[in-house]
């Protein structure tokens, strides 16, 4: 295989399947599920703090601990599976995992293994931009509860000779949500992770947040011969924690199982690494003594039951979801299917918008100085608008300003990425900064004067027809006007005094 | 002054009187067990600072007419599998040197709310796997009645403690018949309460959905004011039983008559049965034919694969519930600098005893790949059969009565060799564990000099029928007034 | 199915993290096969059809409200550790080649 790998978007670029084989991915997410206490421990949630402060005899695994199950969290589960158009059951059963681990502190995790929670679902995944966009129906083979482990620390200038091991995060609930292997590439890998992550914290089930470690993935990946109806031998992607690293190291790995295949050589089943420096799938353990972790119902749990009247319950508090509120967006506010789709990715953004809405009035300018400019400056500043100090009145404020002419567009975007970052008042920054428009008419018509007499040779060329001048005479009032000035009213007095 | 102990009855008369303190009683536990121990090894830890200071505060109470319960002030022992705050627990074990407690378990905490003073902790089979409390890092408990015999097991030191008069009362846990069949040996009455009733929160786990806490004391009416003030639910154990608990103490009248008895026919063949050990069962069942019960023979269909199915079921739980003694959080660690696994694999090995690495083997193997099918859920559905045996049986009368153990006592060293012939002596208690029912064993009479244990067994949440037919019998005969010989 | 392989308790024990001496696992070897022996009738036993026991209680698992308490004392936390560092326990390293889980 060839060791050298370009840049990223090289990488990107070559987001089609290698020739002759169709790629099969399948996806695990663990997502961190929002809630005070841990799943079966009154142990508060809590992380950055120093080790083994957010612990309860039950996160330490002592002699004689018992799990109460937290009901909100059954409750957030049944969420996002009716979310994801799952069926909820009604019939639940937590299992133990049985593994030695250091972070790991019963020597079992309590998971949900035979009858989980929720099964057979979809989300619609959008694939591509613009012309190219098409919608895949992704499939969900399963939805359950289980309890994170602890964390292993073992940077030896830190832990020495030894690992640390803290038990803050050792029961916190997760929800694990299984795809089925009904994707084709890593874009689309990376298209389902983005809609899933979105639907989590739309609902309200997940902060979701890559950074924290709240959404994790592993991904199953296999290649097989166009047209085989056998899938190929898989391997396991482990901790893939931002959408960059999924894409790239499915590219790696699509591309190391070709070069075998193409070689005549077999795929082996196992557990791989992403090296992110080298770009390369390293494998960490081959899969021949298959883990055998001898999951049975944990008898210090009796089975979940849920009762239709608490699902139903439960569906009815659901918040719209992002495909519902796109059609909204697109129908109500006229906007464009590419636009509504920006605007709904994420609900704290759709909420954003309608407030500007709300505040200003028309839907499409508001959508166009979102996309483009609040999102930039979010982007830059890697913030979500629920991070940022915008709020929807000042954003509502600044548009205005534009409109009744006291500053420029270019102005007032010129402030979007302040507003980001601190708030403020639209009225107060534009004046503080001196970018009022000019739009006191005399003044205009004198700078246009002056311009006019000082470049008479170009006014001659003009008026012989070379009306591209035009472009170099406004730049030059421009210029004169300290670039406060309007450009639409700056070119409609200088046509008229040119043509005139 | 280092004579046994009365009854719960008697030291509370006692008390009531101001004939006595409870420091008084503290300190009277305390030289009987100085007296006696060392030749039984019924204790892990005496906790006697902890228990004079509890027993002064009951003191106090009692002088501003502030009795929390009939056991205020009253010693009590138990086993070392339930967790004390500031207290060692041990299990019998090495793998728990040097573990203190953090947190009480519920019973601990229902005995201080009741002002029961809590003396000490007793010897038992490591993790409570056994039935002679041979599998101590202790060593053996020794039988009261014979120092050369059993105590039985696991729970051996709580009722060696009860029957040598250290204490009137103490707890074990029973998870096979860990109450019973010792109880049984030590000629003691032990029961065991429906699964769910008394909390398993701070209960060091060795099978979760067959382990339940129980007590011991010498009459039925005092097992009844010991279980009274620990039973009941508690939101911290998902197993718990939410239903109230009935004062069980009061419906204790004597009275037997209406009560159908069950025998069942299929014990009657059970292979290795004593002779002698049936005799005094026959005798106690005519004993409360005498009371009025009614005697009937019933049928247990599965009963032979109950032992099988025990086994199977507690050693899969068992190896999943003792994965958390790694040596990474507490308890002892083996470390020689070859890395993590070899930390595991040298501080489990060394800190778990034979029998416990057995039931660890065991039931990682019957969990293992491709064996789940063959013997877990086999054993799950036999499960599910031997609870119908019990459901029908029941149906034609309101208690089973069968022999606790087939034997009495045996000789310490005597069965360590052969552990199927160990396991196969659990054949009438384990059923009960495995349908969740309340169990009693009563002493009924001797056989070569040693006790012979009656047990009864009802259906779920009836504790107090079997505590009332208990009682009946206890008030016809005198088995259980009878002490072991001065020797010990 | 009541002859166990040497090889098996071998593995078993590794799965359990129990390290065995030659005589041991010999010993481990006949007595579970005794004990596995002895089990097989529950293998006669007509089960067609039958729902497992999980657990004698027909309560459904109980929910407790998503309430946070305080965490234990950290001292407390680790004040049974072999070894500490600070409030985080310490555990050997992980020798390369050795199972991760």
């Amino acid at each position: 295989m060839s060791a050298q790998r370009g840049a990223p978007e090289a990488a990107r670029r070559s987001s089609k399947s290698p020739e002759g084989y169709e790629v099969v991915i399948g996806l695990e997410v663990h997502c961190q599920l929002r809630t005070e206490s841990k799943l079966f421990s009154p142990a508060p949630v809590r992380y950055g703090l120093e080790p083994n402060h957010s612990v309860h005899p039950i996160c330490l695994g002592l002699p004689g601990v018992l799990p109460v199950l937290n009901g909100r969290a059954v409750e957030l589960a049944i969420r996002a599976g009716l979310a994801t158009h799952c069926t909820v059951h009604e019939h639940s059963i937590f299992a133990r995992k049985n593994y030695f681990y250091p972070d790991l502190p019963k020597g079992y995790q309590i998971s949900q293994y035979e009858e989980p929670v929720a099964t057979g679902g979809w989300i619609d995944v959008v694939v591509g931009e613009g012309e190219d966009a098409a919608t895949r129906r992704i499939g969900l083979t399963r939805i359950h509860m289980e309890e994170d482990a602890g964390k292993s620390i073992h940077d030896a200038s830190i832990a020495g000779q030894g690992t640390l091991v803290d038990l803050d995060r050792a029961g916190v609930p997760l929800l694990e949500i299984v795809s089925e292997p009904d994707l084709r590439s890593p874009t689309e890998a990376s298209a389902y992770l983005r809609t899933l992550r979105g639907i989590l914290r739309y609902i309200e089930v997940s902060d979701a947040d890559m950074e924290k470690g709240h959404f994790r993935c592993d991904a199953n990946v296999s290649l097989r011969r166009v047209g085989a109806a056998e899938l190929g031998t898989r391997t396991e992607l482990k901790n893939l924690n931002s959408f960059r690293f999924v894409e790239e190291a499915l590219e790696a790995e699509i591309e190391r199982q070709a070069s075998l295949l193409d070689a005549g050589e077999a795929v082996h089943q196992a557990t791989m690494a992403y090296d992110p420096a080298r770009r390369r799938t390293r494998v960490l353990r081959l899969k021949e003594n298959a883990d055998d972790y001898r999951y049975f119902p944990d008898p210090d749990l009796v089975p979940l039951q849920l009762s239709s009247a608490q699902v139903e319950r439960v569906r009815g508090e659901l918040p719209e979801l992002a495909d519902t509120k796109r059609e909204r967006f697109e129908s109500d506010y006229e906007l464009s299917a590419y636009d509504a789709r920006l605007l709904t990715e994420s609900r704290g953004l759709a909420d954003f918008f309608e407030a500007v809405v709300a505040a200003y009035g028309p839907a499409k300018p508001v959508a166009n100085w979102i996309l483009r400019d609040v999102l930039q400056a979010l982007s830059a500043q890697e913030l979500e608008i629920e991070g940022s100090a915008l709020t929807p009145a000042a954003f509502a404020a600044l548009i205005r300003l534009v409109d009744e002419g006291r500053t420029t567009a270019k102005g007032a975007r010129s402030l979007v990425p302040d507003l980001v970052a601190r708030g403020g008042d639209p009225e107060v920054l534009v004046r503080e900064r001196g970018i009022e428009a000019v739009s006191d008419s005399g003044a205009l018509e004198a700078a246009v004067d002056e311009v006019l007499a000082a470049q008479s040779a170009d006014v001659e060329r003009y008026r012989a027809g070379e009306k591209k001048v035009l472009n170099f005479l406004m730049g030059q009032v421009m210029k004169r006007t300290g670039g406060k000035a309007e450009p639409g009213t700056v070119r409609e007095i200088l046509a008229r005094k040119l043509d005139g | 002054m280092t004579g046994p102990l009365g009854s719960i009855g008697e030291l509370r008369a006692e008390l009531d009187a101001g004939d006595v303190s409870s420091v008084e009683l503290v300190e009277r536990a305390l030289a009987r067990a100085a007296a006696v121990d060392d030749r039984l090894n019924a204790f892990l830890g005496l906790r006697v600072e902890g228990a004079r200071a509890d027993a002064a505060r009951s003191d106090e109470r009692r002088a501003r007419g502030e009795v929390r319960s009939p056991l205020d002030g009253i010693p009590v022992a138990i086993k070392d599998n339930m967790v004390m705050q500031g207290e060692p627990t041990t299990c019998a074990s090495r793998i728990l040197e040097g573990f203190v407690s953090p947190y009480s378990s519920t019973l601990v905490e229902k005995l201080e709310a009741a002002g029961a003073v809590v003396i000490g902790r007793t010897n038992m089979d490591e993790f409570a796997m056994g039935s002679s409390t041979e599998h101590s890092i202790a060593g053996p408990t020794h039988n009261p009645w014979d120092l050369s015999r059993a105590s039985g097991g696991s729970s051996g030191g709580s009722a060696a403690v009860v029957a040598a008069g250290i204490v009137p009362g103490a707890f074990g846990s029973d998870t096979g018949g860990s109450i019973r069949q010792p109880a049984c040996f030590c000629g003691v009455v032990g029961m065991k309460p429906t699964y769910g009733r008394v909390s398993r929160w701070g209960l060091v786990a060795f099978a979760s959905s067959l382990d339940q806490i129980g007590a011991f004391a010498r009459s039925a009416a005092e097992v009844a004011v010991l279980l009274e003030a620990v039973s009941g639910h508690d939101p911290r154990d998902s197993t718990s039983a939410p239903e109230v608990v009935p004062a069980w103490s009061r419906g204790l009248d004597g009275d037997v008559s209406g009560l159908t008895l069950g025998l069942p026919r299929e014990y009657a063949a059970v292979d290795g049965i004593d002779p002698a050990v049936s005799d005094r069962v026959g005798e106690a069942v005519a004993e409360l034919e005498r009371a009025g019960a009614t005697v009937r023979e019933v049928s247990l269909p599965h009963a032979h694969t109950a032992v099988a199915t025990y086994y199977l079921i507690a050693t899969a739980e068992a190896s999943s519930n003792l994965a958390r003694y790694d040596g990474v959080r507490y308890g002892r660690r083996v470390e020689t600098g070859a890395g993590l696994t070899d930390m595991y694999l040298r501080s489990r090995s060394e800190g778990f005893g034979g029998e416990v690495k057995r039931r660890i083997l065991l039931g990682t193997y019957v969990l293992s790949a491709g064996y789940y099918d063959a013997y877990y859920r086999k054993a799950q559905q036999v499960r599910t059969l031997l609870r119908q045996d019990f459901e029908t049986a029941f149906q034609s009368c309101d208690a089973l009565v069968t022999p606790t153990s087939p034997e009495v006592a045996f000789a310490l060293g005597s069965r360590t060799e052969d552990p199927l012939r160990m396991y196969l002596s659990d054949v009438f208690t384990v059923s009960a564990n495995l349908a969740g029912l309340p169990g009693i064993s009563l002493p009924c009479g001797f056989a070569e000099d040693l006790p012979v244990g009656l047990q009864v067994l009802g259906p779920p949440l009836e504790e107090g029928r079997l505590l009332r037919i208990a009682d009946a019998y206890q008030r016809r005969t005198d088995f259980h007034t009878l002490r072991p010989p001065e020797s010990t | 199915m009541a002859d166990l392989s040497r090889e098996e308790v071998e593995r078993i024990a590794a799965l359990a993290r129990l390290a065995l001496t030659d005589a041991e696992a010999d010993r481990a070897a006949t007595e579970l096969a005794a004990i596995l022996g002895y089990v097989e009738l529950l293998q006669s036993v007509d089960t067609e059809g039958v729902a497992p026991t999980q657990h004698v209680l027909s309560l459904a698992t109980p929910v407790r409200d998503d309430a946070a308490v305080a965490s234990i004392e950290p001292e407390l936390a680790v004040a049974n550790a072999p070894e500490r560092s600070g409030t985080a326990f310490v555990v050997p390293k992980v020798i390369e080649g050795e199972e991760a889980g």
